[in-house]
């Protein structure tokens, strides 16, 4: 094994109780710790990594104020702010967190249950050493998205004498690298693969996540549900179902699910975002919109509210027919924001601001007509375009929106919206008519029908 | 019923804290002054490890238990189990050896496994008269481990089972795979000739 020189590394102890900060700091100096800086919570220490990223970080579970190990570690990350040769250790005074490192996919390097000795520490210290010594190479392509470099390594590695203390791991991270390169097959492949050997909740979330890409719904459905039943603590395992409720245009019950978690994990705002989309789509709109104002006012972490955010949350006041509040997000958005804004996003500001205040939107969005006319756009700004489209009466602009959006893969997920906004306008049945020539052209292109089985 | 479990979870939480802060002071003492007060820290994690048992046992006796498998590099676990012990062990006069064959990973239930053979070999060791011996091994389906001693053996190895066996034998038939279930066996004998206790698991 790699022995380790602690003297030369900096260790960062976060907990928010002074005397577990205190018995952590003696046993990494114990273990020959020079320098051992604490974070009482968790701004602090995600504030602390950003400025200078430790060696070392040592983590207590639970963080006070609502928060937790786990969640850090996600927003840690969520943000590129963990390099992989960082070690990350939680620290745990009950065996209940192993039931989530069990179950989730971001799992810290390792955790370690209180009360342990300096000795115990440094044993767990050097096998993450070893371990990330041993996965090096292919941390460096994965980053630098080099997939198929990586994945050759792993597969000259994965066999290895060394390799068979890391044999799930590898597998694991095939898989993933597999579903990052934008392989869904081959991800379902190897998620598959792991579960002939156990079955592990996160392998079984992998393969509904696999065929969810390869928009098999109902398959992705049914896995997804198995893991959720065996595991309701699972909470990734919740939001993925969301996620594949949704695209099957079940709406109701993706609200349902992120609903029952959301609560569960209040201060998780990509959570939040989820729930805020899934009740905008289930037609509640105020859960929307509250969903999205505590994104927008409480996701703190400096670049955490993007643009994107602001544009949802301005959607879902419209949505609420709130134009006034509508107005007020999409104005109080700073210019040098909206100057750099790319087609999509000025797709969904202008048109959103065309709802919201014609005077002041309709201009721009009449000014942007050609591209949104000729442009492929993501499915959400499309359906910002047809509903500002709409509300001036640009039956062309709009019924071609309606067009893309049915033939492709969103088509389920946001069928129920586009519907309602063209009865709003008294105007159903020339949404039946799209509907049906979409169909037709689908027949004739012979093509599997998109947002289908 | 959940409330209940919460209250005693949240109070050995807090023990298991002050345990860590005793133990982490000792550890400083020990290193500024030089000396050995292992015995000291034993004792505290043992006191730990009896709380999370208790907890665990709990669970197990309202059949609400469920495993939190993971890929455990089994060589690992036994040197854990070897660290936990051993010291303590060679104080009493008594010799922990470990024999560990198995090189590839086995998905189980890391903690509480090394729970029940830390339990194991600190009752091999009340009974060992000079040598415990800690053995894992695997035959690609089923993973064997063993502690056993040279001591006087189960006075009856199919009669009555104290708390920790009871727990024990829960845990190893919780680990399931391909319907295949764990177990637990008691018996007499073996190289050492005192007593074996064996976990299987699939």
């Amino acid at each position: 094994m790699t022995a380790v020189d602690y003297r030369q590394k900096r260790f960062l102890v976060i907990d928010d109780q002074p005397m577990a900060r205190e018995s952590l700091r003696a046993i990494a100096q114990t273990a020959g710790a020079f320098s051992v800086e604490f974070a009482p919570g968790y701004q602090d220490a995600i504030f602390k990594i950003r400025n200078n990223v430790p060696d070392i970080i040592l983590c207590d579970y639970m963080l006070g104020d609502g928060r937790s190990g786990q969640q850090l570690l996600e927003e840690l990350r969520r943000f590129n702010l963990l390099p992989d040769e960082t070690i990350f250790m939680m620290v745990t005074g009950e065996q209940s967190y192993e039931q989530v490192v069990a179950a989730v996919e971001l799992v810290p390097d390792d955790y370690i249950i209180k009360p342990f000795s300096p000795d115990k520490l440094i044993m767990r210290l050097e096998r993450i050493a070893a371990k990330k010594q041993f996965f090096a190479a292919f941390y460096r392509e994965k980053r630098k998205q080099e997939y198929a470099k990586a994945l050759a390594i792993l597969a000259a590695t994965k066999d290895s004498d060394a390799g068979r203390n890391y044999r799930f791991e590898s597998l694991r991270q095939e898989a993933e690298v597999h579903l990052a390169a934008g392989d869904a097959e081959k991800a379902e492949a190897a998620y598959r693969g792991i579960l002939e050997r156990y079955e592990f909740p996160w392998a079984r979330a992998g393969v509904a996540k696999s065929l969810h890409r390869q928009n098999r719904l109902t398959e992705a459905r049914e896995e997804i549900e198995k893991v959720v039943a065996g595991t309701p603590h699972y909470f990734d395992a919740a939001d993925l179902k969301a996620n594949i409720c949704m695209a099957q245009g079940e709406h109701e019950e993706a609200q349902k699910v992120l609903d029952e978690v959301a609560k569960k994990t209040p201060r998780n705002y990509l959570r939040k975002r989820l729930l805020a989309e899934a009740a905008e789509l289930n037609g509640d709109t105020e859960t929307a919109r509250a969903a999205m104002a505590d994104v927008v006012a409480n996701d703190t972490v400096a670049g955490a509210v993007t643009t994107e955010d602001q544009l949802t949350l301005a959607r879902t006041h419209v949505g609420a027919s709130d134009l006034i509040s509508a107005e007020k997000v999409l104005l109080l958005m700073r210019e040098s924001e909206v100057m750099n804004l790319d087609l999509a996003q000025q797709a969904s500001f202008s048109a959103l601001l065309a709802v919201a205040s014609p005077g002041k939107g309709k201009p721009k969005f009449t000014g942007l007509r050609p591209a949104l006319m000729a442009s492929p756009l993501p499915t959400a700004s499309r359906v910002d375009v047809l509903r500002a489209a709409l509300s001036v009466d640009d039956r062309e602009l709009a019924d071609t929106q309606a067009r893309q959006i049915m033939s492709g893969e969103d088509a389920k997920k946001v069928f129920g919206a586009v519907r309602k906004l063209y009865a709003l306008q008294g105007r159903e049945p020339d949404f039946r008519e799209i509907q049906r020539q979409v169909a037709m052209q689908r027949i004739h292109h012979d093509e599997t029908p998109a947002g289908g089985e | 019923m959940h409330h209940l479990l919460d209250v005693l979870a949240s109070g050995v939480h807090d023990t298991k804290n002050q345990l860590f802060f005793a133990e982490s002071q000792i550890a400083e003492a020990e290193a500024r002054h030089g000396i050995d007060l292992s015995e000291a820290r034993y004792a505290i994690e043992s006191a730990s490890g009896r709380l999370s048992r208790t907890l665990a046992a709990y669970h197990l006796l309202r059949q609400d238990a469920a495993l939190a498998v993971v890929p455990v590099v089994v060589d690992d676990l036994c040197s854990e189990v070897a660290l936990d012990q051993r010291k303590h062990l060679a104080h009493t006069g008594i010799e922990l050896e470990v024999n560990c064959s198995v090189r590839d990973e086995w998905p189980l239930d890391r903690d509480l496994m090394t729970d029940v053979l830390n339990n194991a070999v600190q009752n091999a060791g009340r009974h060992a008269r000079k040598k415990v011996r800690l053995s894992a091994w695997s035959d690609g389906t089923t993973l064997y481990f063993r502690v056993e001693d040279d001591g006087e053996g189960y006075a009856d190895p199919e009669g009555g089972r104290s708390t920790g066996l009871i727990v024990a034998e829960r845990i190893a038939s919780l680990h399931e795979r391909k319907k295949r279930k764990g177990s637990m066996h008691l018996s007499n004998g073996g190289e050492l000739g005192g007593a074996i206790f064996e976990l299987c698991l699939p």
